[in-house]
């Protein structure tokens, strides 16, 4: 019994942990592009980036899965995306925006005079920006990124509304048999990928904890 | 020829006027040092010389060279300022050292990049030269050091060999010495003197009206954005010929 819970639950779990890597593919470089946007010297541009991210930080995730799922259907008759298009389309969406708040704190939070110091020194802005604040944005921006990304992985628990089966809901399906036990085992999945995230970003704080 | 020659510069910030018709030139191996009360424009003169404000009126010609004219649109070509830059060096008051490298990275940093694109130099030629101005700055034993690691006054010395690793024309200080505890500032005075007696040419931004006054072959007294005397320090902060000098001066006595 044991053995068939775990080979349904590591099924469940590949696909949380597919729609976990997949938004992590797509959402983390669009949201350096989002908040570009939200930095942008280009007042339209950067309140209509403001605005998109006030909607999708300020509206439910589970909203969002159900209206991008059954949206293009009703709203234009177009045919349904696949549901684990949709459910990764609103996961990357909503992240980025996420995302893209934390590297825009990062990124103002490196002081002016840094720039400046590289510029009087004849350093192009590419080279600045590569050589002098990236490494300080990241060192900046790891400890709320380990936060955001704990919060990814058990939210990817919502996308079972459309039907997309992840390993809650295979847990789930164990008490109809009148099983309690391998929701309890569903959650030790939980805690041990997010004791893995916890140790791998404590590792990477401490790799930048040289400078200050 | 003077190294630099500033005619007539203006500098607006939306409608307050900072800087008025400033005009000085500076000798090859001479040091100014600009006095004034705070607000009187001094730190943006500095930053209209290194490019980092783009003034309103006026021209910059460093050895003869028009490096920036506000009536010649050809002067200001964006892609051009970079190279500009490296007629003068500034050294910041806040330091501004770059925390992920080491005290002789923060020095050859931007060596290595420019010769990386001409090729000039190798590596380890420019190590050596950034070790020995640290040597020069007495920070030998410091050269693995980070910047948090080190006091204030380390840390300007370390700025001050940066802005000198590129071997810059002009080079200028702003206030080096205020965001320093008063048992640090002396050592960062005796570099600069130092530098000034190897004829180093240079602009300083002070509040030590004593340090002006002994080491500066010239000075110049700001207020509200006007240059109201300028001459030889001893004559200027001694003797002062403008009222306004002379109340400048009697304040700062007087604290
Ligand atoms: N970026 C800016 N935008 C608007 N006003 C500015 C800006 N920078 C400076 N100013 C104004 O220009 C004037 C001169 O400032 P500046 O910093 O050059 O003075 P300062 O002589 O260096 O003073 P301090 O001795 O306090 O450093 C001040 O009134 C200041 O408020
Ligand atoms: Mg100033």
């Amino acid at each position: 019994m044991l053995l068939t819970v775990t080979v349904t639950l590591l099924e469940g779990f590949g696909t949380t942990l597919k729609l976990f890597l997949l938004t992590l593919v797509f959402a983390l470089p669009l949201g350096l592009v989002i908040s570009f946007g939200s930095m942008s010297r280009f007042t339209p541009l950067r309140c209509l980036t403001q605005t998109f991210v006030w909607i999708i930080r300020g509206s439910p995730l589970l909203l969002q899965i159900l209206i991008i799922f059954y949206g293009p259907g009703l709203l234009f008759h177009l045919p349904l995306l696949p549901r684990f298009t949709a459910a990764l389309l609103s996961f990357v969406i909503n992240y980025a925006c996420y995302f893209s708040e934390i590297y825009r704190g990062g990124i103002q939070s490196v002081p002016r005079g840094q720039y400046e110091a590289g510029q009087v020194l004849g350093m192009t802005p590419s080279q600045i920006f590569f050589r002098i604040t990236l490494l300080q944005v990241i060192k900046r921006i790891i400890p709320p990124m380990g936060n955001e990304l704990i919060t990814l992985v058990k939210d990817t628990a919502l996308v079972r509304v459309i039907g997309v089966y992840e390993i809650i809901w295979t847990g789930e399906s164990f008490t109809k048999k009148g099983l309690i036990w391998p929701l309890f085992y569903t959650g030790l999945f939980y805690l041990i990928f997010n004791g893995g995230l916890t140790i791998l970003f404590r590792k990477i704080e401490e790799k930048l904890d040289y400078f200050k | 020829m003077s190294v630099l020659e500033v005619r007539n510069l203006e500098k607006r910030f939306e409608h307050t006027r900072v800087l008025n018709d400033i005009s000085f030139t500076l000798e090859q191996g001479q040091a100014l040092s600009i006095i004034g009360s705070s607000g009187s424009g001094k730190t943006t003169l500095l930053r209209c010389l290194n490019f980092l404000e783009r003034p309103n009126g006026g021209s910059i010609s460093v050895n003869g060279e028009t490096l920036f004219d506000a009536n010649d649109p050809a002067t200001q070509d964006e892609r051009r300022i970079r190279a500009k830059r490296l007629h003068f060096g500034l050294v910041f008051q806040s330091f501004n050292l770059f925390p992920q490298y080491t005290a002789l990275e923060n020095v050859t940093l931007a060596r290595e990049l420019l010769s990386k694109a001409n090729g000039s130099e190798s590596k380890a030629e420019i190590r050596d030269a950034g070790r020995e101005l640290l040597a020069q700055m007495g920070l030998a034993d410091r050269a693995s050091h980070y910047p948090h690691q080190l006091s204030g006054g380390q840390q300007q010395r370390v700025a001050i060999a940066r802005a000198l690793a590129l071997h810059p024309d002009i080079l200028c200080f702003d206030e080096p010495t205020s965001a320093l505890d008063p048992e640090l500032t002396g050592e960062v005075l005796r570099v600069i003197r130092n530098l000034a007696e190897q004829k180093t040419t240079m602009i300083i931004v002070t509040h030590e009206m004593a340090f002006a006054r002994d080491v500066a072959d010239r000075v110049i007294f700001m207020d509200g954005g006007f240059i109201v005397e300028q001459g030889d320090p001893k004559e200027v902060i001694d003797n002062p010929k403008e009222e306004r000098t002379r109340k400048f001066l009697a304040n700062y006595a007087r604290n």
